[in-house]
């Protein structure tokens, strides 16, 4: 059953065609490729569901955003990425339009407003969000649509982003194009629910079902849904109802559609069939849809041969845009010299670490109106549950910005907003909770820059605070999580011991154009305090400082250990041996060439830290220094970390799985021995 | 222009193919897009139909099993 072709203009409807015409022509080559044997890629057909965005092709352009999945080729082309970049990228060279290193799952093209292609199940849905909060704050009208197939639904991301949306009334579209089946499991195997859009009335917004395999409802029906995102109803949900006429991956016809069930789709397939309505109608004649394909034709044969020629991207790429900076990719022995901060002899106030962080985040936003900050309870009141925020959302108003307990929508958010130049700081509660979101920082924040060939990049901020060291937080709130996210190519972390470092490093986070982490540990937040800098005050990262200096061993560490360190030096001085201590500050850029200069003077090293000693970044320290210096050492270099277990809840065990001054004093002591 | 035919790479985990039988005689003229072989991997038997239009040229024979990337085929 068609919607009155006459509900649409002609010039509009075989628009719609010739969006419709391309895309196919694009499926067709790819297959064709492949098939010969002459591609060799992965590759999810979206055959059957052009129509979907070749509807919407009219009604946007390439100011608005557009996320998609890896079944999202059509998405693509009819958003405007060009298609000699988009087969170039497909097949990892270096013409694609992310310079052959995202591939086609993973396709950037802020030129077109095709922002980011995940190949993560649901996890567009969040930085969608992100995108769409960008254009509300700078009061754009500018829509995001982010595509996803129904068996994203089940995923918990999809939630979280609707839920979000939903209560900051975001411009952005929930496009979930529903071809009945996810992967290879259709409905109703993997939900009970009858529908979709019921989700999101139960959120509290509006959810659409469409027909979207006719372009003249479709199109109509975008048209009411895109004019009211774009003027302010927030959120909408459309269910566009299709068919996949392919098989989940690979080429050729689906086998999950059982004897006539494929034929009956066929006959349902709007390419075919809105050539034949557009003929029926007397809008076009054949010759002229023959021209419309011909075209096709032509610019998918000129894209893939343009393509082919171009070459497949080298090894010289291989550690270019894992950060904006190649130096920040650590390089065992590679002594990069950055220069430290500056002393500082201006006017200073008395501050914990909590209030240290206020500081640093009440200037960066007054600095720089791109800068927001988002978290759970972080509004007035409590101000943070650290404290952190106390009085800011008075202050700042909507750039202060608590968030439901959903840390997948909170750094998908922050994700999204940087892809377009928002700097956004979240907060991630306990560093433990970075569990839960671990897919958006790591599979989506981190590698960003690197899978879009830098067309785009995270500017943004992740503070989360560790529990350990005071007893009594438990397992689940007390972890050193840092270790997860050093293996982690693309993230920067930073771990002060001080108010005025946890000041001036984030300072220098926020300004910076990758997505930096400052951990905080509890231990630190409220008892230490000391002179901090006023205004303006930025550390550099990547730069480690001696805080006690000795002739000895050189005693590694960060973050709360420091304070440990330092003590214990004191105990060791007792027995003579004169221990030089080195807060790393920033763990990545790891600073080398400080770490390698204390121990080439001293002859001995331990490095100490609060996270699980095994597989833990002292290791990996401990293996440089005595790689690079062995002929320098008086001793192997050793680390110490926890006792390989869950941090207890008794503070007894806690105490003792964790170094602390008398173990660190009886590990040096062994190391004279 | 000819197009070479080889074993293609359709599933992540696919090392090798079965060209299972030829459904166009040596010699003849295809269409694109028609059916012209079929081959079997661990998962399915596909149908491969013709990526260009042109006289199909066989290479090698059914019932085989090639590595992929093996060339099997020429449309010429």
């Amino acid at each position: 059953m068609s919607t009155d072709i006459k509900s649409i203009d002609p010039g509009t409807l075989k628009e719609i065609y010739r969006q419709m015409s391309r895309i196919r022509e694009v499926d067709k080559g790819i297959q064709a490729g492949l098939s010969s044997g002459k591609f060799m890629f992965t590759y999810w057909p979206m055959t059957g569901q052009e129509a979907i965005p070749a509807s919407i092709a009219p009604l946007i352009s390439s100011e608005d955003h557009m996320v998609t999945i890896y079944r999202g080729i059509h998405d693509q082309v009819a958003k405007g990425v060009p298609l000699k970049g988009l087969f170039a990228e497909a097949l990892g060279r270096e013409g694609g339009v992310n310079k052959g290193k995202g591939g086609s799952p993973h396709i950037s093209d802020p030129s077109s407003g095709s922002m980011l292609t995940t190949a993560i199940v649901g996890a567009g849905a969040p930085i969608a969000n992100g995108l769409a909060l960008a254009e509300k704050m700078r009061g754009t009208d500018k829509v995001t649509i982010v595509n996803f197939g129904d068996g994203a639904t089940s995923i918990g991301a999809v939630h979280e982003a609707m839920n979000l949306a939903g209560v900051w009334k975001l411009p952005v579209i929930f496009m979930c194009q529903n071809n009945l089946i996810g992967e290879y499991t259709p409905i109703p195997e993997y939900t009970a629910s009858k529908n979709f859009t019921d989700r999101a009335e139960a959120l509290g917004f509006r959810g659409v079902r469409l027909n979207g395999n006719d372009p003249v409802e479709f199109h109509n029906g975008m048209k009411e849904i895109i004019d009211s995102v774009r003027s302010g109803n927030g959120p909408v949900f459309v269910e566009a109802m299709t068919l996949r006429l392919g098989p989940h991956a690979g080429v050729g016809w689906s086998h999950l559609l059982k004897g006539e069930e494929l034929q009956e789709a066929k006959a349902d397939w709007p390419v075919p069939a809105t050539r034949q309505r557009l003929i029926d109608a007397g809008i076009c004649t054949a010759e002229e849809l023959d021209d419309i394909d011909s075209a096709a034709v032509a610019e998918v044969a000129e894209a893939i041969e343009w393509a082919m020629s171009s070459e497949v991207t080298g090894e010289d790429e291989m550690l270019l845009d894992v950060y904006g900076d190649p130096d920040t990719v650590p390089k065992r022995g590679q002594r990069v010299k950055r220069d430290a901060e500056p002393e500082y002899t201006g006017e200073t106030k008395t501050m914990a670490m909590f209030e240290a962080v206020q500081d640093a985040l009440d200037l960066s936003m007054q600095a720089d109106e791109n800068v927001y900050c988002l978290g759970e309870d972080i509004g007035d009141d409590p101000g943070g549950v650290f404290k952190c925020f106390k009085g800011m959302q008075s202050k700042w108003g909507e750039r202060i910005r608590p968030t439901p307990i959903a840390e997948q929508a909170i750094i998908g958010a922050a994700t999204g907003s940087a892809l377009v130049g928002m700097r956004p700081v979240a907060e991630i509660m306990f560093a433990d909770f970075v569990g839960v979101c671990m897919d958006q920082i790591t599979n989506h924040a981190a590698k960003q820059r690197y899978m879009s060939g830098a067309t785009t990049h995270v500017p943004m901020t992740v503070r989360m605070i560790a529990g350990g060291g005071i007893g009594g937080f438990g397992a689940q709130h007390s972890q050193s999580t840092e270790a997860l996210l050093l293996h982690q190519p693309g993230l920067k972390i930073v771990y002060p011991s001080t108010p005025t470092e946890a000041k001036g490093l984030l300072m220098s986070c926020i300004f910076d154009d990758d997505p930096c982490i400052q951990m905080e540990s509890m231990m630190l937040t409220y008892a230490l305090k000391e002179e901090v800098p006023v205004g303006d005050y930025r550390i550099p990262l990547g730069v480690a400082k001696v805080k006690r200096e000795g002739t000895d061993i050189t005693l590694v560490t960060y973050g709360w250990q420091v304070m440990q360190c330092l003590q214990a030096a004191e105990e060791l001085a007792k027995e003579g041996i004169n221990a030089e201590v080195l807060d790393l500050r920033t763990l990545l850029p790891l600073d080398y060439d400080r770490i390698l200069g204390s121990v080439e003077k001293t002859g001995r090293a331990l490095v100490v830290h609060a996270a699980v000693e095994f597989c833990g970044l002292g290791s990996e320290i401990a293996s440089t220094i005595n790689e690079e210096l062995f002929t320098k050492l008086k001793a192997p270099a050793s680390r110490f970390g926890a006792a390989y277990a869950p941090i207890a809840y008794s503070k007894t065990i806690e105490t003792a799985q964790v170094p602390n001054v008398a173990s660190i004093v009886a590990r040096v002591r062994e190391m004279f021995k | 222009m000819s197009t070479s035919l080889t074993i293609p790479k359709l599933q992540m985990s696919s090392t090798e193919g079965t060209l299972a039988e030829w459904l166009v005689d040596d010699g003849a003229n295809v269409e694109e897009g028609q059916p012209i072989y079929c081959l079997e991997t661990d998962k399915s038997v596909q149908e491969i139909e013709a990526p260009a239009a042109g006289k199909l040229v066989h290479k090698q024979a059914a019932g085989e099993t090639y590595p992929v990337g093996t060339e099997i085929g020429e449309i010429v």
